[in-house]
């Protein structure tokens, strides 16, 4: 059985940070990953990376903008921590290669972002994640760790209150295998695909949380989901918040400009959850577009000319031209909003560490947490780097003080009994169908405004799904590279999730960030000033409540 | 008003090594609208009609360069392929998987040798003992200097030039279009201190195995045209080293045994052996202007080695008339 000192899951750019920091602190490393690492979900991000490094900018306006764009729910220890890392760490993806666009003064280039006082987005044309992706594979690379491509994880295998290491499935060679460890780290990512609508790749299932949640870890602030103001309306596929810094404008059926409206200062650049919000009610109260792919609203770029466009947005306006057939030079784009980002994850403290010895987390499959209920653009990004680095750190220390692991072969066994029961029996639901009844049911009742009639039909029909799920059935027979079987494997650990996100949310009778209800329209600091931790039981999702770290800003309201 | 749909008839390579004694197309037809993509069919199918049917793909946005196959023969992104204009010009929509990359399963194919042959170019920054990187700042790069990177940046790392490439399915040391165009990306890099070692390497160990076809950068989804890249590589080579004797020789029996045997994939090159002793004095000069100021050391201003190449390229061409 292989066993390594610290397995790292995930190689997006949280996974690899992670990595990296564990091999530089002399561990011997694998990385385990169900896409090659070039292929993360981190590669399609955009707009760019925060860091305060402009001269009219501060590590303090950076740490403010965050703690008012979380609406009050970051903890500001963390933030502060997070904030002040932003600079080293953007230089550090610069020595390691990565190809910023620069000013002409030979400086880093930056462009504003929503929720931010001052342009502090660095950006790599409109494709950060991808140089960035491309930048710390190529410095990952050149160490020595063992990369296990294409491997899925399972299941986290915790005895005696501490990690042993990880069953995972290797989709080529088509086996369930075990993989020993002292520390493991999580850092699987997105969980959009819960939802029908989403800028997510096809691959962001949530694994990671899932099998955190199984293996006893505490959850945070799941039910905060933020829906990403401007997707293609057919295949969501994201929009980048860097248009609207460029100079892009939303308009609604009468050509206002209804931001005004909404966020009479900042207008288009107002924090994500405003933005979606004003577009569902232009929309819902008449004042939208409506076609065969429903309601929307028009983002205009012509007026910023052709070659600004092109140079600046080249990877939007192929996406416009090729996945919309619209030409931004020429129309405008009908956008409207879909699900974007988890705030929510595996409940870690700013090492990494989660609950449960030995199991760490990072980047968008962790709550640290600096975004609270709302995340602001080009802050996550930056999240994987900073955290990913000190869970790989943490799962290193860790590691040196663990005694060794202990797995046995009843783990797997135990780990894959119920897979093998989906692929013997005769009859029985196909995932995919599944997958979708989720997806549509999640849209419906826990989406962008929410209220407590519509949330507890959303979890009857999520926990009927689940019966359901019991009596799943992979037909494919074959082992190898099986999506049949993946597809079950990722539907289950999404329904899972998808009643955390259900209940926390239905709990949480208030409206912050995110976390939109009509019938609690109002944030109420005095309740719900704190953390939900969700923890696995027979009965479902346990709640409890944590308070939420504050330093140096009091709550104000928060007005863009 | 809803698009109409079309009626798109999918023919599907189906192969597992090991099970199956040989492939076979299978044949499914899905209602969708014309500008659906090819993945989007594919993923129909699997949901509503065949679920055992194998394939790679995540972003379905053309980043994550998983999705490249053959669609009616020529390499692509299924995730940005539309169905329509593919069933106007073919009738049908052929799907395989790429070449050059042995099947692991139906359209999954095992990219270990890609991959490897990407390692081989040595990609990441290797430091510059003579600028080292600023302490707790960003090094200085102009615009213009990020400009020298070309499109080299937007790689997806697909595979679709290496599937489309004769020269990867002819030489297993050939690192193919997209390593080569990685390469490109570290010797123009002003952060790289390894950009002469890299060439007087790469002249040595495939540099000249390029075909000039182009057929790398008429199949990149990306247009990150890995062809002209090799051309400038081949130019900052010479212009550091000249045209090493073994490389021009080999390039030109390639094409020779192209040419002869008409066997491309079962050809096996003799590798030409090359000193690679001796050089390191005059390499910097050359390659040293291409970084600063390429409008110099570019044509048509003469520079050294450059008759030689031309010469090479006329002999390789001529061979092509024929
Ligand atoms: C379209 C889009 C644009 C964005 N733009 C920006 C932006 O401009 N700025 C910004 O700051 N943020 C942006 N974000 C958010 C940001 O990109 C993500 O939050 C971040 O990249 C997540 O990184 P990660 O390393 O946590 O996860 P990922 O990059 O998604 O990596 C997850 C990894 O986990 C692996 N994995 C998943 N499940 C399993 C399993 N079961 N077993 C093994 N491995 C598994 C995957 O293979 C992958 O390697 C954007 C997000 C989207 C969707
Ligand atoms: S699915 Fe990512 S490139 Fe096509």
């Amino acid at each position: 059985m292989p066993s390594h000192e610290v397995v790292v899951v995930g190689a997006g750019l949280a996974g690899q940070r992670a990595a990296l920091a564990a091999v530089e602190a002399g561990r011997d490393v694998a990385l385990v990953s169900k896409l090659h690492p070039l292929r993360s979900h981190s590669g399609a991000a955009q707009g760019g990376i925060n860091a305060a490094v402009g001269a009219e900018d501060s590590v303090d306006a950076h740490i403010f903008d965050t703690v008012k764009g979380s609406d009050y729910l970051g903890d500001q220890d963390a933030i502060e921590f997070f904030c002040r890392e932003a600079g080293p760490t953007v230089v550090e993806m610069e020595h390691f290669g990565t190809i910023f666009s620069r000013s002409e003064d030979g400086a880093l280039a930056r462009r504003p972002f929503g929720g931010a006082h001052f342009p502090r987005t660095v950006y790599a044309a409109d494709r950060t994640g991808l140089a960035l992706l491309q930048a710390l594979w190529e410095r990952l690379g050149s160490e020595r760790f063992t990369l296990y491509d294409e491997w899925d994880l399972t299941r986290v295998v915790v005895r005696e209150g501490a990690v042993q290491g990880i069953v995972a499935f290797d989709r080529k060679g088509g086996e369930f295998a075990e993989i020993a460890a002292k520390s493991v780290v999580l850092a699987t990512g997105p969980a959009g695909r819960i939802y029908a609508k989403t800028t997510n790749a096809h691959s962001c299932t949530g694994d990671g949380i899932a099998a955190a949640y199984d293996a006893g870890a505490a959850l945070k602030d799941l039910e905060f989901v933020q829906f990403h103001p401007t997707a293609l309306l057919e295949s969501s596929i994201l929009i980048t918040e860097g248009a609207r810094g460029e100079g892009g404008l939303l308009k609604n059926r009468s050509g206002e400009r209804f931001m005004s409206r909404y966020a009479p200062h900042v207008l288009e650049l107002a924090s994500r959850d405003v933005v979606s919000r004003a577009i569902v009610t232009e929309v819902a109260e008449g004042r939208g577009f409506s076609g065969p792919y429903g309601g929307y609203v028009n983002l205009e770029l012509m007026h910023l000319g052709e070659e600004r466009i092109e140079s600046r947005l080249t990877e939007i306006c192929d996406y416009a031209r090729r996945f919309a057939g619209i030409d931004p030079v020429k129309e405008p784009i009908p956008v409207y909003p879909a699900q974007h980002y988890m705030m929510g994850g595996i409940g870690t403290d700013i090492h990494g560490a989660t609950s449960v010895p030995g199991l760490f987390a990072a980047g968008e499959a962790a709550c640290v947490s600096i975004h609270g209920a709302n995340r602001l653009g080009g802050n996550s990004l930056l999240e994987t780097l900073v955290f990913g680095k000190q869970a790989g750190l943490a799962a290193a220390a860790h590691a040196e003080r663990a005694s060794a692991p202990s797995l046995r072969a009843s783990d797997l066994e135990e780990a894959t009994a119920p897979l093998r029961a989906w692929s013997s029996r005769k009859d029985g639901e196909d995932p995919s169908l599944l997958r979708a009844e989720m997806q549509q049911a999640m849209a419906v009742h826990a989406g962008i405004y929410r209220n407590e009639a519509d949330m507890l039909e959303g979890l009857r029909k999520v926990r009927a799904l689940k019966q359901r799920f019991e009596n799943v059935r992979v037909v494919d027979q074959s082992g190898v590279y099986n999506l049949n079987l993946t597809d079950a494997l990722e539907t289950g650990h999404m329904l899972e999730l998808a009643e955390v996100i259900l209940v926390g949310a239905y709990a949480r009778t208030e409206s912050r960030g995110a976390h939109a209800r009509t019938d609690y329209p109002k944030r109420d600091d005095a309740r719900w000033m704190r953390h939900t931790i969700a923890e696995r039981s027979p009965d479902g999702p346990k709640l409890s409540y944590t308070p939420v770290a504050v330093t140096s800003y009091q709550p104000t309201e928060r007005v863009y | 008003m809803a698009e109409a749909t079309v009626s798109v008839p999918l023919e599907v390579y189906r192969f597992q090594p090991g099970r199956d004694r040989v492939p076979r197309y299978q044949r499914y037809t899905v209602e969708l609208t014309p500008h659906t993509p090819v993945l989007s069919a594919l993923l129909r199918v699997r949901a509503e009609i065949d679920p055992t049917l194998s394939l790679r793909y995540s972003c379905r946005s053309a980043i994550c360069g998983s999705c490249a196959m053959q669609i009616n023969s020529k390499s692509r992104l299924a995730c940005e392929t539309p169905v329509g204009p593919e069933i106007e010009r073919h009738g049908r929509i052929v799907v395989e998987p790429m070449a050059n990359q042995p099947v692991v399963r139906d359209l999954v194919v095992n990219q270990k040798p890609f991959w490897d042959r990407y390692e081989s170019i040595e990609p990441h920054l290797k430091p510059d003992p003579d600028h080292p990187m600023p302490v707790g700042r960003p090094t200085s790069m102009s615009p213009q200097e990020v400009e020298r990177f070309h499109d080299t940046p937007r790689c997806i790392a697909c595979a679709s030039c290496y599937s489309a490439c004769p020269a990867v399915g002819a030489d297993p040391e050939f690192p193919g279009p997209m390593a080569l165009a990685k390469l490109y990306r570290f010797v123009v890099d002003p952060r790289d201190g390894g950009h002469q070692d890299r060439l007087v390497r790469i002249q040595a160990s495939g540099l000249w195995l390029c075909l000039r076809c182009h057929l790398c950068t008429d199949s990149c989804p990306k247009n990150v045209r890995p062809s002209e890249r090799i051309r400038d590589l081949k130019e900052m080579a010479i212009a550091v080293q000249g045209a090493t004797e073994a490389g021009s020789r080999h390039a030109v029996g390639f094409k020779e045994n192209l040419k002869g045997a008409g066997l491309l994939n079962e050809m096996r090159l003799a590798r030409a052996t090359l000193g690679l002793g001796g050089f390191a004095g005059q390499l910097g000069q050359g390659i040293r202007l291409w970084r600063k100021k390429p409008e110099v050391a570019r044509r048509p201003h003469p520079i050294e080695g450059m008759a030689e190449l031309d010469q090479i390229y006329a002999a390789l061409d001529k061979g092509d008339e024929k």
